[in-house]
């Protein structure tokens, strides 16, 4: 406890110096400036703040909804079905919030729907994932146990699966909680009328760093505020989350499961856009992206256009995501040799997991200079913390026998490290990892979008407020189906590692 | 509440794991009968297809070929409507259930009506009394065997299959539990199947033991065990019970030439 208060101590104090060293740029503000515009404005504040609150609220609510109702559908289903409600789920995710912003907005218009669409969607497949994994953790025995009195799936389902995937349900809550929060504020980002969203876009277009910097910490505050409320339930509901999130993708069996959700997306794409009647001028059939792309006179021109921005994001994107990995493990790894310092920094580094970075992009872009070196940086920040949690609770999850083994070799610190907890770490990074690959993208095309004006994120910005839709939907399509791939080879990879490391964890 | 105990009944019952060069085999084509109300003990060394003969009578393991009847019907049936009951070798407790909770639970799955009383008795009857509220992280690794036994009896089945029910329980709770569990299945008249490793155990519980090769399991040595009953703790240091041991280890020891290793190697 001492620990943890120490070390929010020595960050408020390291904030403050920062900001005093930065103090003739106007860029980053101090917590004692901070505390003061808080103060200042904390009607307005507090009326926002209520505002997006019970969008992600809403949202949360639905998209943990739809997560339930799909996961079990997808647990009592045999396993291609299963497959292809994942893959499905899995674009979703992908869609990167910049363009569904926009998107939403016209297909919504004015109100609430997109932000708390946004929300939803922010939420639902981290809570499908946690659901899933939760309900086959089961142990075969118990599924024994209840098949040897002549009872089926559902049984199964309501008896064992459904309780034992409950401590997985509070951690993907954990994590979805301030997910929707974040959903609910780029949702506010596209033009909603209320709400702490539209503040943080009036300050970042002032350069108010006073103000840009008190919302970050109000937005940051509510999230790590409901990330350990979450905890709090859960623990009273004795179910301390499982260390290990996501277990590793089961294997495709061949590529029938992905032509299927292809039909399927594509099917249920046009199917919406035609039975809700909406305009093709914004509301883009797959066909006419397909027109776009390819058979359109001017498709070279866009292809060229859209390749341009796509290595212009992805120049940011990768070599962010692999620096966040990186210094994630990388800490994790040194922090557990110093179990003292490892008790400190877990909770410190789960709260900081919950924060919106992305809120503060355009100041943090400034104030490290226009060029990639920003971007790059919050991606690496973003990709950063949840990254060192997983690593760390990887760790802890070495087997008690294990270490004892090495113990009573007295093996030391680094054999115990390389041997035993390493490998241990391998699943949760693994499942982090491709988990941040869309927070990557998220986090690219947002800075981009508020800040630097380069890459898809602008272009997607810019496509938005001039509509030209036929290239904010090709561009959509492009970035998710990018993250799907690159999601699918890091699942690849994953299980050709995990299968000598840890083949139990693999379906 | 209780039914007439069935016959159970293997018409070459096999199971092969794998196939190709991996293939292996677990259990030789078997056809034994095992008769109405009696126990009978299936011991054998480790790995050599006990678990797996025990699942696949219960029909939770498909067999790669024959077939099981328990009363003439197939496994299925019996399982749907109550008339088996199953101790697994690890415990099988739902870990956010209470020991109370875990019992009752059986009576649920088999559709029957909530019985605190009989609940409680049979949790008294395991030596549980005083845990009924405790979880089952709570407990020690043969506090657990016991209420998993406490929740097999508790539907009062047909047919009870035990797979190494007392592993971790201590020397002197075993010897009780013998003593006692049998009286309650000979009451109520039940079909035993136990798997154990323990000879002296086989002997005190049951009527009938079957020896069983290392795998692929078949059957060494089948020993009728004409001692009375009730059976007593005194009983195992009688000649007939110390002859009976000796046969029975004499024919484990016999069975084990054969090697364990993969079927395309033999
Ligand atoms: N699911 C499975 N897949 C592949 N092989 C299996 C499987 N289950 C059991 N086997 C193999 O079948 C053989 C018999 O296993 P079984 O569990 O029936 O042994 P057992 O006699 O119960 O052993 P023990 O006394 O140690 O419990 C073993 O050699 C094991 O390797
Ligand atoms: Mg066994």
């Amino acid at each position: 406890m001492s620990g943890r208060l120490l070390v929010g101590l020595l960050l408020l104090l390291l904030w403050e110096m920062a900001a005093r060293t930065l103090a003739g740029t106007h860029l980053l503000a101090g917590p004692v400036d901070v505390a003061g515009w808080l103060f200042q404005h904390r009607g307005l504040v507090g009326r926002a703040l209520a505002v997006t609150a019970g969008e992600a609220a809403l949202g949360l609510l639905l998209g943990t909804l739809a997560a339930v109702l799909l996961a079990a559908l997808a647990v009592l289903a045999p396993r291609r079905v299963a497959a292809v409600i994942s893959l499905l789920m899995l674009f979703l995710f992908c869609l990167p919030l910049v363009a569904t912003g926009p998107l939403l907005r016209v297909l919504w218009g004015p109100g609430l729907g997109p932000q708390v669409t946004l929300a939803a969607l922010a939420v639902t497949f981290t809570s499908y994932l946690a659901l899933l994994v939760g309900l086959r953790a089961a142990p075969p025995v118990w599924l024994d146990l209840v098949r040897s009195y002549g009872r089926g799936r559902l049984s199964e389902l309501w008896h064992v699966r459904a309780r034992g995937a409950l401590p997985y349900v509070m951690a993907g809550l954990q994590i979805a909680a301030p997910a929707a929060f974040l959903g609910a504020l780029v949702g506010e980002f596209t033009g909603a009328e209320r709400g702490l969203g539209l503040l943080v876009i009036r300050a970042l277009r002032e350069l108010d760093a006073p103000a840009t910097w008190g919302l970050a910490t109000v937005a940051a505050g509510v999230t790590v505020a409901a990330h350990a409320a979450i905890a709090a339930v859960g623990r009273r509901l004795q179910a301390e989350p499982p260390l290990i999130l996501a277990a590793a993708p089961g294997r495709l069996e061949g590529p029938l499961p992905v032509l299927a959700a292809l039909a399927l997306g594509l099917f249920l794409w046009a199917g919406a856009m035609e039975a809700a009647g909406l305009s093709p001028f914004f509301a883009k059939r797959p066909w006419d992206v397909w027109a776009f792309l390819f058979t359109d006179p001017e498709a070279m021109a866009h292809r060229a256009e859209l390749a341009l921005a796509l290595a212009q994001t992805l120049r940011v994107a990768v070599p962010g995501y692999l620096a966040g990995l990186l210094a994630g493990a990388g800490l994790a790894a040194l922090v557990i040799l110093a179990p003292r310092a490892e008790a400190a920094v877990l909770p410190v580094a789960v709260a900081l997991r919950a924060i919106p970075i992305v809120t503060t992009a355009p100041l943090l872009v400034l104030a490290l200079g226009r060029g990639p070196a920003g971007t790059v940086t919050i991606v690496a920040v973003m990709i950063f913390f949840p990254t060192l949690v997983a690593c760390l609770q990887g760790m802890r999850q070495t087997p008690r026998a294990v270490l004892d083994l090495f113990e009573s070799h007295a093996a030391g610190r680094g054999a115990r490290l390389l041997h035993a907890q390493l490998p241990a770490m391998l699943p949760a990074f693994f499942a982090s990892a491709r988990m941040a690959v869309p927070a990557a993208i998220l986090a690219a095309t947002t800075a981009e979008w508020l800040a630097t004006g380069t890459g898809l994120g602008a272009l997607m910005a810019v496509t938005a407020s001039t509509s030209a839709y036929g290239m904010l939907w090709s561009a959509t399509l492009v970035i998710a189906l990018a993250a799907c791939l690159a999601w699918g080879a890091l699942g690849l990879l994953e299980r050709a590692v995990l299968s000598r490391t840890a083949a139990e964890q693999l379906a | 509440m209780a039914e007439a105990p069935p016959e159970v009944t293997c018409q070459g019952l096999a199971r092969t794991y794998g196939a190709g060069p991996d293939a292996v085999e677990a259990v030789r084509p078997l056809t034994l009968t095992f008769a109405a109300g009696q126990t009978t003990a299936l011991v054998g060394p480790s790995g050599c297809g006990k678990s797996t003969l025990l699942r696949m009578i219960a029909g939770l393991e498909e067999p790669s070929a024959g077939s099981v009847g328990i009363g003439g019907q197939p496994p299925l049936a019996v399982r749907r409507r109550g008339g088996l009951s199953v101790a697994f070798q690890e415990a099988a407790l739902l870990p956010w259930r209470t020991v109370e909770g875990n019992v009752a639970l059986a009576l649920r799955l088999a559709r029957r009506p909530a019985d605190p009383a009989a609940v409680a008795g049979l949790i008294r009857l395991v030596g549980l009394e005083g845990f009924e509220r405790r979880r089952p992280a709570e407990l020690s690794g043969g506090m657990r065997q016991r209420a998993a036994i406490a929740r097999c009896l508790v539907t009062a089945p047909g047919l009870l299959l035990l797979d190494e029910p007392f592993g971790s329980v201590d020397e002197l709770t075993r010897l009780r539990l013998n003593l006692d569990l049998p009286r309650l299945w000979q009451e109520r008249g039940t079909t035993t199947i136990l798997v154990t490793h323990s000879v002296s155990e086989a002997v005190l519980l049951s009527d009938r033991v079957l020896v069983l090769s290392p795998r692929p399991a078949a059957v060494v040595a089948d020993i009728p065990v004409r001692l009375p009953r009730p059976r007593r703790a005194a009983m195992v240091r009688e000649t007939r019970f110390l002859d009976l041991v000796d046969e029975i280890a004499a024919g484990l020891s016999e069975g084990g030439a054969a090697a364990d290793r993969p079927l395309a190697a033999q």
